[in-house]
């Protein structure tokens, strides 16, 4: 039974199905991200995102294993499309001299590889800046935690570094979510045109309310004039 | 039929070809500049390569080496990157049903072999396409016993699987989905294989195994992986849709998970 899964595993097809799981996967993560970070829009005194923070604190152990999990969902991920990448590079040795698409590829479609490096690189940044040397989660203090996120996006660097990050995640989801049901093999004429526009919808909302983050950071330096 | 609007009233097209020669696999390729008067509009694009190749030979040249047979568009033999399109620029159009019409006089026509490591060139625009006859080796056929014909209608087949069987069926092979591929994968070629003889009933009792083996082939060819691009489907001259490639996934998860070790199938094989 193990030899089976390996075959599977090992094959371009199986390797595909775990880049789709995976990457659904990591869709679904940033959903849930995406709620939680939207706290620090409902008051300007930082008390709901600290909230929400102390009850991710509250999970003790259960947060380092959901943690863990989450690693293990980048690294399969990112291996797999680096595994790929090489390998399909070597699938065409020389080059045509200009290839001209026909009507098939999508901007989003060929830059997968190049958005998912920005985004690896950034998730890199981000992971370190805010989970491992501010420890955010270890002491959510209201009165600072809402207050380190606004300083950083704040900047015109941090700023920058995390809008472009988002538009880079924006393109790669625009390819990444019809892609994976492609992947699993859910295509059908009648729920084509519903998938497509599902994976459009949910990368600009997706995308575009991460990169809300810096934009109103920088207009309104945490003091929000809706609360 | 007009002859075409830019022919400039002499008669033809003038066009300047750059094609990729190279003596053999092993030889460093190039292009070559071939400048090409008078070229009917009316003519298909290889009709074109065989005026050029007249005209080498009687200069004393070697001729242009290019795949062809039936020059109707149905034996997948004839494949070519005209200016970086496999096929060139007319949609569901094999190159021997191109016509020179598409092009206008003063045209500059880069020609290209399909470019992929599992299609070793052999010579010029000729490349070892026996990767996919390995893969048909590999599970494209049904077991039936010979004998005389069945009666019609005795198999009862759906209308709508047989649809989508014929239309998977319409594949000719010429390996256009590899070429345009950014990835050079050959999904879409397996993919149809695999559904027009997976879907009908004939086809069912080595659905699993076919699956199996044949996607196990295309690996082993060195073929590359698929991005869900699509460029495949675009650049295939009959329009093979990609929902062909996810039949394919959809079944080789479904046979990798069914599908018993022959040794438990009784088969003594």
């Amino acid at each position: 039974m193990t030899s089976r899964l390996q075959t599977f595993l090992r094959s371009s097809i199986g390797k595909k199905l775990l880049m789709a799981l995976t990457g659904l996967s990591l869709i679904g993560f940033l959903v849930v991200h995406l709620a939680g970070n939207l706290t620090l829009f409902v008051d300007s005194d930082g008390s709901a995102m600290a909230a929400y923070a102390q009850k991710l604190a509250d999970l003790g152990p259960l947060l380092w294993i959901a943690e863990a999990g989450l690693l293990l969902l980048f690294v399969v991920h990112i291996g797999l499309g680096m595994r790929a990448a090489m390998e399909n590079r070597d699938a065409r040795p020389s080059r045509y001299k200009d290839a001209a698409p026909k009507g098939g590829r999508s901007a989003a479609s060929v830059t997968m590889i190049a958005t998912g490096v920005v985004i690896g690189i950034f998730v890199v940044i981000h992971v370190i800046d805010f989970r491992l040397m501010k420890g955010l989660l270890a002491h959510p203090d209201p009165a600072t935690l809402a207050k380190v996120v606004v300083a950083r996006l704040s900047t015109p660097l941090g700023a920058s570094i995390y809008f472009i990050a988002m538009i880079a995640l924006g393109v790669h989801l625009w390819h990444a979510f019809q892609s994976a049901l492609q992947t699993l093999g859910l295509r059908h004429p009648a729920y084509d045109a519903c998938i497509r526009k599902t994976g459009a919808g949910l990368a600009v909302v997706v995308a575009g309310l991460f990169a809300a983050f810096p934009v109103l950071c920088l207009i309104y330096k945490g003091n929000w004039p809706w609360s | 039929m007009s002859a075409g609007h830019d022919d400039h009233g002499t008669g033809g097209l003038d066009l300047t070809l750059h094609i990729w020669r190279q003596e053999s696999s092993e030889a460093e390729g190039r292009f070559e500049t071939y400048p090409l008067h008078g070229v009917s509009p009316d003519m298909s694009f290889l009709e074109m390569l065989d005026v050029l190749n007249e005209q080498l030979t009687l200069e004393g040249r070697d001729p242009v080496a290019f795949d062809h047979d039936c020059r109707e568009g149905i034996c997948g033999s004839c494949g070519m990157m005209i200016n970086g399109q496999a096929h060139g620029p007319e949609r569901e159009t094999a190159t021997c049903q191109l016509h020179m019409r598409r092009f206008k006089s003063g045209d500059t026509i880069f020609i290209e072999p399909f470019r992929a490591r599992a299609f070793p060139l052999l010579k010029d625009l000729v490349v070892d396409r026996s990767a996919f006859d390995r893969i048909i080796a590999k599970g494209g056929f049904i077991s039936v016993n010979t004998g005389s014909a069945r009666d019609a209608n005795s198999l009862p087949a759906a209308k709508q699987d047989a649809d989508l069987s014929m239309d998977a069926a319409a594949c000719i092979g010429c390996g256009a989905c590899v070429a345009a591929c950014p990835n050079a994968a050959a999904m879409l070629f397996v993919g149809a294989k695999v559904s027009h003889l997976g879907l009908l009933p004939q086809g069912k009792p080595e659905r699993s195994r076919r699956v199996l083996a044949m996607v196990a082939q295309m690996d082993a060819e060195g073929f590359g992986n698929c991005g869900n691009i699509y460029e495949c489907e675009a650049a295939c001259p009959k329009a093979i849709s990609v929902e062909n490639i996810a039949r394919l996934n959809r079944d080789y998860l479904l046979a990798s998970a069914t599908e018993r070790p022959s040794s438990a199938q009784g088969e003594g094989a």
